[in-house]
């Protein structure tokens, strides 16, 4: 291994996909939340 | 050419109206005086760190002054429903952004003369009358940049309820290039410029300025249209 | 209408499916990056998200501009919804961007290019955002929403060069440019993943737009006459 090279870093590689992946979902939920509003209001 | 004249025409009546109602300047001015001075304590009576941040301070008194200034241009209008009046009569709506443009360049220019002397002695800077005329200079090319996008900001949110939070929440991200532009060209002018960079940061400022006077004079008639 | 719908929602599906495949390319097919090691594998999320934020403000530039040409309701429909998924890939590449700095740099923040150009940008448009939700009357909303869509786009250039010469005294990105096929095929499909995703969000953003208007236009008829004889009086 070349020097320099961080070692690890598992941790923030997970954090990094698993707010993404909890950041769509949570607008989509949103907008589901949003859209069936309306038509309950009707 | 009727365009220019009316334009004018609507920068003598915006500045009778203000020369008239000269409390509204003064409270401005004493407001960015008050803002200057915060700023000191904020930082704490080290000069040195003072004077490192005096263009930064003095730009960021430009601008708060600027959202009470932009708004305040339009709420008169607003109060008495003139702007639809004007809107009515045959003024030609981008001879009305570029007198409330202009207006409102001028009355950010007016300030300098306050806020730079203020300044230079809150956080002892020493210059020569070149170099505060190169201040001066600068001054009036942000003065022009925030103006465009303000003034078009301007006459939407002043027609909304929540206005006052409106107008910095548009305009403050908006002008960043203005911001950061100014304040690299005013720190080169108090602390000297060997890499000579003043030149492209003025360019920038004058770019930008160029820019919005355009756009926003393009797309002004459109935002005060009355829809429906 | 149905069948639109669901053609736009298995462009999602597909999308969604796309991502898990390009993700898991990016964290366990691609080798671990010479300097960088694993970290760089936020690179695969980071990078598309970035590109398809800006796609989104493109698009809704050209919406906005589509929109204030022809008045069409529709198309402010489509610029809110393109300001708004952008916004939202916009804050997500945020904290991504946030963490790798943390864990290249070790710190939270660094005023990077294209960090610093995203969070401007991210202001920006919450900025169009929050103005559209003041205004009552349709057509001045949309109206104002391409608009100040149109004044804000323009500024992201200016304010990218503004901040590059801001700081140009500094180092540049670390960002690999030399990037190996095993690094570019995880990349390419989760852009492509995100862009799917992307259109099926902004398309329900636009239906759910549209059904306000709709809802208002039935709701309200009274508040308009009533405002119309306010003006003339």
């Amino acid at each position: 291994m070349p020097d320099g090279t961080i070692v690890g870093g598992w941790s923030y590689v997970i954090a990094a996909y698993a707010i993404t992946a909890v950041g769509l979902a949570a607008y989509f939920w949103s907008l589901r939340r949003r859209l069936k509003q309306i038509h309950n209001e009707d | 050419m009727n365009v220019i004249r009316q334009a004018l025409v609507l920068v003598g009546k915006d500045m009778l109206l203000e020369w008239r109602g000269r409390s509204r300047f003064i409270s401005v001015l004493l407001f960015g005086v008050v803002t200057l001075l915060l700023f000191s304590f904020a930082v704490g009576p080290d000069s040195v760190a003072l004077r490192a941040a005096a263009a930064g301070f003095l730009v960021l008194a430009l601008l708060l002054s600027s959202t009470l200034s932009l708004s305040e241009s339009f709420r008169l209008e607003q109060e008495e429903r003139a702007l639809e009046g004007l809107v009515l009569l045959p003024v030609d709506p981008v001879a009305l952004f570029y007198g409330k443009a202009i207006g409102n360049t001028l009355f950010l220019l007016l300030l300098a003369p306050i806020f730079t002397p203020v300044a230079l002695v809150l956080y002892s800077v020493e210059l020569g009358a070149m170099k505060i005329l190169t201040l001066v200079g600068l001054w009036a090319l942000a003065a022009a940049g925030l103006s465009a996008p303000g003034t078009l900001y301007a006459a939407m949110t002043s027609r909304l309820r929540s206005q006052d939070v409106l107008l910095p929440l548009l305009l403050f991200p908006l002008v960043v290039p203005v911001l950061m532009g100014s304040v690299k060209a005013m720190a080169l002018v108090l602390g000297g410029d060997p890499l000579e960079q003043l030149r492209s940061w003025t360019v920038l400022l004058g770019g930008f300025a160029v820019i919005y006077w355009s756009l926003c004079g393009l797309l002004f008639p459109y935002a005060i249209e009355e829809g429906g | 209408m149905t069948r639109r719908i669901f053609g736009v929602r298995t462009l999602g599906l597909l999308g969604l499916g796309l991502l898990l495949v390009g993700s898991y390319f990016g964290l366990f097919v691609a080798p671990a990056e010479r300097y960088m090691g694993q970290v760089q594998r936020i690179m695969y999320v980071h990078v598309p998200c970035a590109w398809i934020a800006m796609v989104c403000y493109t698009a809704a530039f050209v919406f906005a501009v589509i929109g204030l040409w022809n008045g069409k309701p529709r198309w402010d429909a489509r610029t809110t919804g393109a300001i708004e998924v952008g916004a939202v890939l916009n804050a997500l590449l945020l904290v991504q961007g946030s963490i790798w700095a943390r864990a290249t740099w070790g710190v939270w923040w660094d005023w990077d290019v294209r960090l610093t150009t995203s969070l401007v940008m991210l202001l920006l448009f919450a900025g169009v955002l929050a103005l559209r939700s003041f205004v009552d009357d349709s057509d001045r909303r949309a109206t104002w929403t391409a608009v100040a869509t149109i004044v804000a786009f323009v500024d992201v250039p200016l304010v990218y060069f503004c901040v590059r010469w801001w700081r140009s005294l500094h180092q540049t990105q670390s960002t690999p440019e030399t990037v190996s096929p095993a690094m570019v095929l995880p990349l390419r499909l989760n852009a492509i993943a995100i862009l799917l995703i992307a259109i099926w969000l902004i398309a329900q953003r636009a239906k759910l737009e549209r059904e306000r208007l709709r809802k208002e236009q039935v709701d309200e008829p009274a508040r308009v006459t009533a405002g119309l004889e306010v003006t003339d009086a």
